[in-house]
């Protein structure tokens, strides 16, 4: 497995599947092994992977880190479409084609008490960040030191899918001590309803006036929700709870050099811009989004 | 067994323009340089033509602007970029400490639009050749000056008589018969022909009914595009004595080695570098050894030689 890229930093591999393990309905966690990815990506960063030779599908998907190791990552994936479809097949010892790290990742500032709200597949950028928060790991190139203090104090995920099949990776965020709020579409599992009533719940039983942090993913109509609820909760309660959304835009590359993957984004004179959510996000401030 | 110091790589373009290896990177899919700096050394590279840029900011088109189909893919991205103005102070910066020959990819409304960006860039250092973008199959409104060789013709004339810098036309395959337009622009002073650009098309959500694209229509790219490069290649390259840029599909040194013999004296790699940073210098790397392979101590001596 030779290393193709030059530059330091980033890396376009030809990398081992080492394992593939069931995390819900039609849900998976693929483990690639890639240690130069694995040791230096940040929470809320991103890799592209698709699968090694082939032409169709051709290009690759992008995927959030859901944990890593010394020498592996894990992404976790939803089967949907074509390339999904091909991961599903994927065995211990086949290739993909994996290159990152990507984006530019959460700012991971400390809190008190940090709310992630997740729909649909959305959650897996935040075992990682719940880790790193509360103090069990730390991603990224720095060394996890003896003391550290966690960032946050208290870890919520509010968390919405379809039905309670659908959940992944539940048992890994009690196992990670996130505190769970769980909605489904149809009641069978949580509370009944969206993701946002259950954000709307969090931010009203939390009274104190700063401290709370706000990080969502998921599908667009969503985090344009989660948007809108903050902004409206700020407005009426005088706080200035920061929000940070980490957006899924189909992309075509992961680099930058496609300008597929744009999104409306409010420039500094107020005015809006196509910028590329790969390399000027996937994350960006809640505020900062322009939604249709 | 010739030893890679002994195989020559360097590609003519025009008088004036030397190409240190046929191995280019197309216009629209390596960014402006600064995002493919992170992944290779790009100065390596035959020649760099960054993003087609225009007389002002564009926007682009709303997204979706591109869709996966059958080994390629669909674009509409509408010729999003900073406008001339942008390009010159943000990004030509970036591209002068390379050491490979920068082809700025232009296009405009109007013939006026292309002269005056012409002699814009006749003015700045570090510029190595022009490549006319007569064919951007998602911009609505423009005049589409690939289509008509009578039209294409007057356009490069003018911009001819404007510029000293070797000038590329970019040909669409969308046309009766993209000879007769290769031809009308070598006769109007084209150093070079780049074909093709990506071929209109379009995909559809049956379920939605709904078009995948914002734009509706795209260019359709990639791998599946390859077979209709060739053909084009071969054609043009037929019509013309001047050199012929392959572009279409190319992913791999057996597909440039099929646009050499096939005509075309160099090649633009575009969609795979979405797929692969690091393709366009690992084709370079084997270039050596598949020339070998035939016996050839030069790109020269390949081009075009179907037997």
């Amino acid at each position: 497995m030779a290393e193709l890229s030059s530059c330091p930093g980033y890396h376009y591999r030809a990398a081992q599947v080492v394992q593939q393990v069931s995390l819900g309905k039609d849900t998976y966690r693929l483990r690639i092994q890639c240690p130069q990815i694995a040791r230096a990506i940040r929470v809320g960063q991103f890799v592209m992977v698709r699968v090694h030779g082939l032409q169709d599908p051709l290009l690759g998907r992008a995927f959030a880190i859901y944990d890593t190791d010394e020498d592996c990552l894990d992404i976790a994936y939803l089967v949907h479409g074509k390339m999904t479809h091909q991961f599903e097949l994927l065995r211990p010892g086949d290739q993909v084609d994996i290159w990152g790290p990507l984006g530019n990742g959460f700012s991971m500032a400390p809190t008190d008490h940090l709310v992630m709200v997740a729909g649909g597949i959305g959650q897996t950028p935040f075992l990682a960040m719940a880790q790193h928060y509360l103090g069990r790991r730390r991603y990224g190139a720095a060394e996890m030191p003896a003391d550290a203090e966690p960032l946050a104090n208290r870890v919520t995920l509010c968390y919405g899918a379809r039905n309670a099949e659908y959940f992944a990776g539940l048992d890994d965020f009690r196992t990670a001590a996130v505190e769970l709020r769980l909605t489904t579409d149809d009641g069978s599992l949580g509370e009944k309803g969206l993701v946002t009533d259950a954000l709307q719940r969090v931010l009203d039983e939390n009274t104190r006036a700063d401290g709370l942090r706000v990080c969502a993913c998921g599908p667009e109509r969503m985090l344009a929700s989660v948007c809108e609820l903050v902004r409206s909760h700020n407005l009426n309660t005088d706080r200035r709870i920061p929000l940070e959304v980490s957006l899924e835009t189909p992309m075509a590359c992961g680099i930058g050099i496609c300008f597929s993957c744009v999104a409306k984004i409010r420039q500094l004179d107020g005015s809006w811009d196509y910028r590329r959510t790969c390399i000027e996000g996937p994350v960006f401030c809640g505020e900062a989004i322009v939604w249709d | 067994m010739a030893g890679d110091h002994e195989i020559d790589l360097r590609v003519q373009i025009g008088s004036s323009l030397t190409l240190p290896n046929p191995i280019l990177v197309a216009s629209g899919t390596f960014g402006y340089a600064q995002e493919m700096s992170r992944w290779v050394d790009v100065g390596r590279l035959g020649g760099m033509i960054p993003k087609t840029i225009t007389p002002f900011h564009r926007p682009g088109n709303s997204p979706w602007r591109t869709v996966e189909t059958a080994a390629g893919m669909l674009n509409a991205i509408g010729l999003d970029n900073d406008g001339i103005d942008g390009f010159l102070t943000q990004h030509l910066p970036h591209f002068l400490p390379l050491a490979c020959p920068l082809i700025v990819s232009i296009a405009g409304a109007s013939p006026d639009d292309y002269v005056q960006m012409t002699r814009r860039l006749s003015c700045e250092p570090g510029i190595s050749a022009l490549e006319l973008n007569l064919s951007c199959p998602n911009v609505a409104g423009g005049v589409d000056f690939g289509i008509e060789p009578n039209t294409g013709s007057r356009l490069v004339e003018q911009v001819r008589a404007a510029t000293q810098l070797p000038l590329m036309a970019k040909l669409t395959p969308n046309v009766s018969n993209i000879a007769d337009i290769a031809r009308a622009a070598e006769d109007a002073g084209a150093d070079g022909i780049s074909v093709i650009n990506t071929l209109l098309a379009m995909a559809v959500d049956w379920r939605k009914r709904k078009p995948m694209l914002g734009n509706v229509l795209g260019g359709l790219s990639g791998p599946a595009i390859k077979p209709v490069a060739l053909r084009c290649v071969y054609q043009v390259a037929k019509a013309v004595s001047i050199p012929v840029i392959g572009i279409g599909g190319i992913a791999s040194i057996d597909d440039v080695m099929e646009f050499l013999v096939t005509g075309a004296s160099a090649v633009q790699i575009g969609t795979a570098n979405f797929l692969d940073p690091t393709l366009s210098l690992r084709i370079l790397d084997d270039l050596p050894n598949a020339l070998r392979y035939l016996g050839a101590r030069s790109v020269a001596e390949v081009v075009g030689t179907l037997q």
